[in-house]
């Protein structure tokens, strides 16, 4: 068994003249949930549509769960689960009979294994009392859960969700999150896009962050930050003197953004290296300035996707 | 909520001719046959058959001495109703129901599932109109008691029945592949119409003029042959004097029956819309056929086009006039004995003969040109891998040089014909002109390769908007003038933009002594000559720029 859940070298898709992806190279661990971050347009559902095997791409290897997803496309199916953004669900069938049908197509067995199956998958996503319902009675956020059930059916091993939270509830969505965090501690892959980017944060332990096409950078929420490099952190410092005098003699240092007093507390924005910053602070205290003590709040990694996507759209 | 446990499972998946056992037919007998909805379309057909199936009997009884007459009155509207249910009903189904599964984008989940293409291809080819072959079934009580009381030979019922299936198979996959292809719901669902309409009701009409193999697209020919066995006997008895006097099917020297060959045509053309959808199934973006398939159909309707054509010309059962003289021939003219057919007969068959090749031409070229995103992604993929030119066979690769090969199989076919008909006994003296073949190369290659160079230069839109400006609206404009009197010429002229009438001039210019009225005549190779400049000049402008478009897309891709 391949010892990586998926392995992309050098994809790349185009239409037409439009690139969506370009070149990109990227290997995700078995047992992880991986977020897929970017604005409209970086490329995450082409990325998706070639992982999942509906599209073919202009040019890459792909491997899920070992299987080249060119040659073995039945065997990656297989091991693979995909939940499309605003999925669609049949009218004219059943709950279970929806299930069932994909069961079927999986060949889980008999008739008797399908149906411990399906009821099982519709009390992962806390749907058994509707098993009888139609698919088209359903609310969006029944709907979004009756098809993250039916892409659990299979067990697979590597689960692709587009936007799965969307039409969730508050609570749905907790579920949702410790479902799949509960799948990855099986050893499952679960890769998740979504745009309510700080749920991703929480959710995934790892994540890439693309941008017209490229992949910008990869790693933990801390190594993607760091690696953007452009972030801004916010800081405070926490004075017992004047914080006037603290206010001034930020102002006039390098790096340092808007400066805001809140009582005893000043507050600034900085961009820079470590380094840079520990220099900062030393200079406060070796300024007089009566520091008690320091915070850093760290900048959001939604603030750091919008500034991608600022500077995507002023380029 | 919990996934389960990861595990590695082996799965055996059922092979694709396990219809029974496909999953998406058991999906389709699940939701298209719930008791509420299909118990009433069962209740009306088992109503409607019963009612046509005794009053046959219960009216034929007076009039009818033998029971086995009585019992085959029932028969033939019987096979009517299983036409409207299989044909109509079933058609409509699975063009709707694709187009629909398609629209709301269920088909993506079936492109996942880990089946075979072949198996999604059965799957929903027997599922779609399940309903309708189960309500199909409930009538075949009422056939089955027909048949065995009007002691109908069971070589017959099976002959007909076979073809029935094989043709409502046939049309049922015409519907499932215009709705797997044609993105609109609604136009897929016209075009689905429209496709089975021309296919199975209208381009059969051109075996009334020497295209015999079309009709062997339908069941009539298989009708007319059991129609004897399947009729009252006094009826029967007139049936069969009729039936002496139609040929049997002919494919170049052999004699065959009607059911074989028109079991073995409709196989075939269902193999190749199979293989067409089978293709779609195992990657969406690929051609509907391969280069070689492509060809290779071609080449194949070609064959039997001539194959069932040739072998009725000097029994002189391939022309029109022939079968109008047969059937009417005595009501209209009772003295005459004699028949030969107007030199104007052949004229209309070998042009005829010469749209559907370049009908046929032109469909197999929109299937295999590149549009421009295929063209860029074959070329980026083949600089990646270090590739210098596409490979020949690729979807990416031109169509220029199949176009080409198309042509000179059209070009053969078509002058094959026009010589037989012109060598045989019918028209003594006659001989084909001598320009035939170079006419016929350059309306081919033309009408080809222009298609071809718009197609992989400007696109499909460009390609229909040409169709409209240089197919319809110069033939409306021509009609209108015709019927408005005097304009015969100018007419002629303006007709002549149209690509689909330069076989039909061109066989005008190829056979001496036409027979055509002076004014035409006088018109007609002057106008077919101009515009053959044109679309000469037209083409190639259009190829030096396909040339352009091609480089400039190679560069392009080693960036």
């Amino acid at each position: 068994m391949s010892e990586l859940a998926i392995e992309i070298k050098d994809l790349r898709v185009d239409y037409g003249d439009f690139v969506a992806v370009k070149d990109v190279s990227l290997s995700i661990p078995y047992g992880v949930v991986y977020g897929l971050v970017g604005p409209n347009g970086a490329g995450k559902t082409s990325t998706f549509k070639v992982l999942t095997t509906l599209i073919e791409p202009t040019y890459g290897e792909v491997q899920v769960a070992g299987f080249d997803i060119f040659e073995k496309a039945g065997a990656a199916r297989e091991v693979m689960g995909y939940m499309p953004d605003l999925a669609p669900v049949p009218s004219d069938l059943k709950l279970w009979e929806f299930l069932d049908f994909h069961a079927d197509t999986h060949r889980l067995g008999g008739r008797r294994a399908r149906r411990e199956r399906v009821e099982e998958c519709l009390a992962t996503v806390n749907l058994s009392g509707k098993r009888d319902a139609w698919c088209k009675e359903l609310s969006r956020g029944q709907t979004q859960r009756l098809v993250l059930a039916k892409t659990l059916l299979h067990r697979p091993k590597v689960l692709i969700l587009d936007e799965p939270a969307s039409g969730l509830d508050p609570l749905s969505r907790r579920e949702l999150r410790f479902a799949l965090q509960t799948l990855a501690k099986e050893g499952a892959t679960v890769i998740v896009s979504s745009h309510i980017l700080s749920e991703l944060a929480e959710m995934c332990s790892s994540l890439c962050v693309m941008n017209q096409g490229e992949l910008l950078a990869s790693g933990t929420v801390d190594e993607v930050r760091k690696a953007l490099g452009r972030a801004e952190r916010k800081l405070t410092a926490v004075t017992y003197g004047d914080p006037a005098k603290v206010a001034s003699w930020l102002g006039i240092q390098g790096g340092v953004g808007e400066v805001k007093v809140d009582g005893n507390r000043v507050s600034f924005h900085f961009v820079g290296e470590d380094e840079a910053q520990e220099s900062l602070i030393r200079g406060l205290v070796n300024e007089g300035l009566l520091i008690r003590s320091f915070e850093e709040g760290s900048s959001s990694f939604e603030d750091i996707l919008v500034q991608v996507a600022e500077g995507n759209r002023e380029s | 909520m919990s996934g389960g446990q990861r595990e590695t499972v082996k799965r055996s998946y059922v092979p694709f001719w396990m219809i029974w056992a496909n999953p998406i037919v058991r999906r389709y007998a699940r939701s298209r046959l719930r008791p509420t909805g299909f118990g009433v379309s069962l209740l009306l057909v088992v109503l409607i058959s019963g009612f046509v199936f005794f009053v046959s009997r219960e009216g034929s009884g007076r009039v009818m001495a033998s029971p086995e007459d009585v019992a085959r009155v029932a028969l033939f509207p019987l096979l009517m109703i299983q036409g409207i249910i299989l044909f109509g009903l079933g058609t409509g189904q699975v063009a709707g129901a694709m187009t629909g599964e398609a629209d709301e984008g269920v088909l993506d989940y079936q492109r996942l599932a880990p089946m075979s293409p072949l198996a999604k291809v059965l799957g929903y080819l027997f599922g779609l109109p399940i309903r309708e072959w189960v309500l199909f079934a409930a009538t075949m009580p009422f056939t089955i008691i027909s048949l065995l009381e009007g002691e109908v030979p069971l070589q017959y019922a099976l002959q007909l029945y076979a073809v029935f299936v094989v043709a409502a198979v046939l049309y049922h996959l015409t519907g499932l592949l215009t709705g797997t292809v044609m993105k609109n719901r609604r136009w897929a669902f016209l075009g689905s119409m429209g496709l089975v309409l021309l296919l199975y009701t209208i381009i059969p009409q051109a075996a009334k003029f020497g295209l015999v193999y079309f009709k062997y697209l339908t069941i009539y020919p298989v009708v007319e042959e059991v129609m004897p066995h399947f009729t009252p006997q006094r009826l029967g008895q007139l049936v069969d004097a009729y039936q002496m006097m139609v040929p049997p099917a002919k494919f170049f020297g052999l004699d065959l029956p009607q059911y074989v060959v028109t079991l073995v045509s409709q196989a075939v053309l269902s193999f190749a819309m199979i293989v067409m959808l089978w293709r779609h199934w195992r990657k969406a973006e690929s051609h509907l056929l391969g280069k070689l398939g492509a060809v290779g159909l071609f080449a194949w309707l070609q064959i039997v086009l001539l194959g069932n054509a040739l072998p009725l010309i000097d029994g002189g059962d391939i022309f029109p006039s022939r079968e109008l003289r047969r059937r009417f021939g005595r009501i209209l003219n009772p003295q005459s004995e004699f028949w030969k057919p107007e030199i104007e007969e052949a004229v209309m068959m070998v042009g005829l003969f010469g749209v559907v090749t370049m009908g046929v031409m032109w469909w197999m070229t929109l299937i295999i040109s590149p549009s421009r995103d295929t063209q860029i992604r074959g070329w980026r993929r083949a600089r990646k891998f270090g590739g210098s030119k596409l490979p020949i066979l690729s979807d990416a690769a031109t169509s220029f040089p199949w176009v080409l090969v198309m042509a000179g199989i059209g070009v053969t076919g078509w002058y094959l014909f026009a010589q037989a008909i012109l060598d045989s006994r019918w028209y003594p003296g006659q001989e084909l002109s001598i320009i035939a073949l170079p006419a016929m190369a350059m309306i081919a290659l033309t009408g080809g390769w222009a298609l071809q160079a718009l197609l992989e230069t400007r696109g499909r839109k460009a390609a229909g908007l040409a169709l409209i400006f240089v197919g319809v609206i110069p033939v409306m404009l021509a009609i209108i003038m015709g019927v408005s009197g005097g304009l015969v010429s100018p007419a002629v002229w303006m007709a002549g933009i149209c690509p689909v009438s330069w076989p039909v001039y061109g066989a005008g210019l190829f056979i001496p002594d036409s027979g055509m009225p002076r004014d035409v005549a006088r018109a007609l190779p002057n106008a077919f000559w101009f515009w053959q400049g044109v679309a000469l000049l037209v083409t190639g402008w259009l190829l030096v720029k396909l040339r352009e478009s091609r480089l400039k897309i190679s560069r392009e891709s080693m960036d």
